[in-house]
């Protein structure tokens, strides 16, 4: 059980962080808008909790847990704020040309976090203090805030703003003229993804121990491109599973690359060729399941089914 | 029958309209879409504009609602300027419209499209939503509520939930209307809410705007090519050919108007 815990414990963690950061993609996508800037605010994200519990708190460990909610909460309003400042003059872009521009956002951040003092250069922060003892201990605040995003996303989808960013999804100009402000809600959904993926970052800064300009990369906003276009991107469960899914892939092909008697090549592709793999599931899977493999009429089709019985 | 025209014939010195077109051109590229267009429509008129096709008639109405902007020209909507507004802000000023294209929410039920126009009559944000704090859960009600009562008015009430885009062609337009009605608007806008019905839906679909002016105090602009329909609905007519305003008058005036009858109505 203890081997099990210590070798999956930082697996789960990173599933469910995972879920997270493909929710941070489906809140822009509610309203129509794909965005790959999650990696750009979960990098800021992180930089935040690191800059804050090395240089400003130094505390002893363990970490204070009312100090980490406190580095969630300023990290969300960092990126919140970050989110309004480049969302609004980012939306007036429509379709490849926003998720060119936000790819563009990220790149800007890493060069940043490459050249300036306080992230650590090239070098990063290191020594995040733990609040817990083991990775898996890490679940007492992500699988609460997991939920608690997901009950977010649920309750939104059926309220009045969840209806306006679904209205500007399904046709921005008859929403427009259904006295809908497009611009307003696409920045607002557009926010709301880039507090999810800073509070996010915060909490993988102490998960990871360390922080650098590897954290928000492009390589990262196509991996969470996949969670939410191979998982499904019509309703919230998609991008959760999707994330949780495909977290776990690259650690899967690695067991399987670790079978003996596997030729040397096959073996270093399943290690290496992560990104190459991700790629074609996009290829892949877009052709052939438009919205995903969790679809809202998959959904009804179960709960259907459950009823007649 | 009791006409509003009369009234309307006698204080039309002294009040302002509620929409006024004055020079309105709108170009694209070499084309003159609309062009030096001048009218105004009186509260509770059923105002109809017709002319052949392309000659710029869903042009005229984009610029009213703020899809497309003038190249020259203003808009007045009671006495203010429009023409600068985006759509969601004329939306707002209660300035309603269906599309001749159809444009509904099409992945989602027709409640649902009903309940999104009520947006500007509701106010409940992000947090207040989703916690289900006072005021949303009783404006989450009054909204499903009205959204079911616009429905039932236009006959749909009793496949609120299926998909807008299964509903049959007459009834994704009676849908649209639905769905501007929940914007409790002033002023309608109808782009060929007729096209694709047969004639006995036609007449129905005739009462029936005859019967929303009455019960929601109305004033309807109405594109339609269906001539007798628009003869026997419109107080005034205006008509539009390549662009220009040729015509305007009431339907017996225009019907026997010269310009009209070569460009449109055709000799028979
Ligand atoms: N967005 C646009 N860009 C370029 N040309 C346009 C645009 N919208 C309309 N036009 C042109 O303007 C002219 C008027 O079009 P409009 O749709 O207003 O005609 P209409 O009177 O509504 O015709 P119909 O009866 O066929 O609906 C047409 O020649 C059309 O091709
Ligand atoms: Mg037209």
């Amino acid at each position: 059980m203890n081997d099990f815990v210590s070798t999956y414990g930082f697996l789960f963690v990173s599933m469910i962080l995972g879920a997270m950061l493909g929710l941070s993609l489906y809140l822009p996508l509610m309203a129509g808008q794909l965005s790959l800037a999650s990696p750009g605010f979960y990098a800021l994200g992180g930089y935040v909790a690191a800059i804050l519990s090395t240089k400003v708190f130094q505390v002893k460990e363990p970490f204070p847990i009312a100090l980490l909610l406190l580095e969630m909460l300023i990290a969300g309003i960092i990126c919140g704020l970050l989110g309004v400042i480049v969302g609004v003059p980012a939306l007036r872009l429509r379709g490849i040309y926003l998720a060119i521009a936000t790819i563009a956002f990220v790149e800007i951040l890493r060069v940043l976090a490459l050249n300036l003092d306080v992230t650590g250069g090239a070098v990063g922060i290191f020594g995040i203090p733990q609040p817990f003892q083991s990775p898996i201990e890490y679940l007492w605040i992500v699988l609460p805030l997991l939920l608690i995003s997901m009950a977010f996303v649920y309750r939104l989808e059926k309220i009045r703003v969840g209806r306006a960013f679904i209205a500007i999804r399904e046709d921005e100009l008859a929403a427009d003229s259904m006295g809908i402000n497009p611009t307003y809600y696409k920045a607002l959904a557009f926010t709301l993804g880039a507090i999810l993926a800073g509070v996010v970052g915060a909490i993988s800064a102490h998960f990871l121990n360390t922080w650098n300009a590897r954290q928000g990369t492009f390589d990262a906003s196509i991996i969470y491109l996949t969670f939410v276009l191979i998982g499904g991107s019509r309703t919230f469960l998609g991008p959760v599973l999707g994330g949780m899914v495909f977290t776990a892939l690259p650690e899967i092909l690695r067991a399987i690359a670790d079978t003996p008697g596997l030729p040397v090549w096959l073996a270093q592709f399943l290690r290496d060729g992560r990104l190459i793999i991700f790629g074609l599931l996009i290829v892949i899977g877009t052709r052939f399941f438009p919205q995903g493999l969790v679809t809202p009429q998959l959904l009804k089709r179960r709960s259907r089914s459950q009823a007649n019985r | 029958m009791p006409q509003p025209q009369l009234a309307d014939s006698i204080s039309n010195l002294d009040r302002t309209p509620v929409l006024e077109a004055r020079g309105l051109t709108r170009r694209f590229g070499g084309l003159i879409a609309v062009n030096n267009v001048s009218f105004s429509v009186n509260e509770g008129e059923i105002f109809g504009l017709i002319g052949p096709n392309g000659a710029g008639k869903t042009t005229l109405f984009n610029l009213v609602t703020g899809l497309i902007h003038p190249s020259n020209g203003q808009m007045l909507y009671q006495g203010d300027e429009i023409s600068k507004l985006r759509p969601h802000q004329i939306a707002k000023k209660g300035i309603a419209r269906t599309f001749q294209n159809i444009r509904l929410f099409a992945d989602l039920s027709a409640l649902e499209n009903v309940m999104i126009a009520q947006h500007i009559h509701t106010k409940s944000g992000v947090f207040t939503g989703v916690l289900g704090l006072p005021p949303a859960p009783r404006e989450e009600q009054k909204t499903r509520s009205r959204a079911f009562e616009l429905l039932e008015l236009v006959g749909l009430s009793d496949r609120a939930d299926e998909k807008a885009s299964n509903f049959p062609y007459g009834d994704q337009r009676r849908l649209e209307i639905a769905r501007a009605l929940a914007l409790e608007p002033s002023v309608l806008l109808l782009d060929e809410p007729a096209a694709g019905m047969n004639p006995n839906e036609k007449q129905q679909l005739s009462d029936f705007i005859r019967q929303i002016r009455q019960q929601f105090n109305l004033t309807i602009l109405l594109i339609e090519h269906h001539v007798p329909l628009v003869m026997g609905l419109c107080d005034r007519i205006a008509v539009l050919n390549f662009g220009q305003l040729i015509a305007i008058g009431n339907p017996a005036d225009v019907k026997s108007d010269q310009a009209v009858i070569e460009a449109y109505l055709g000799t028979d």
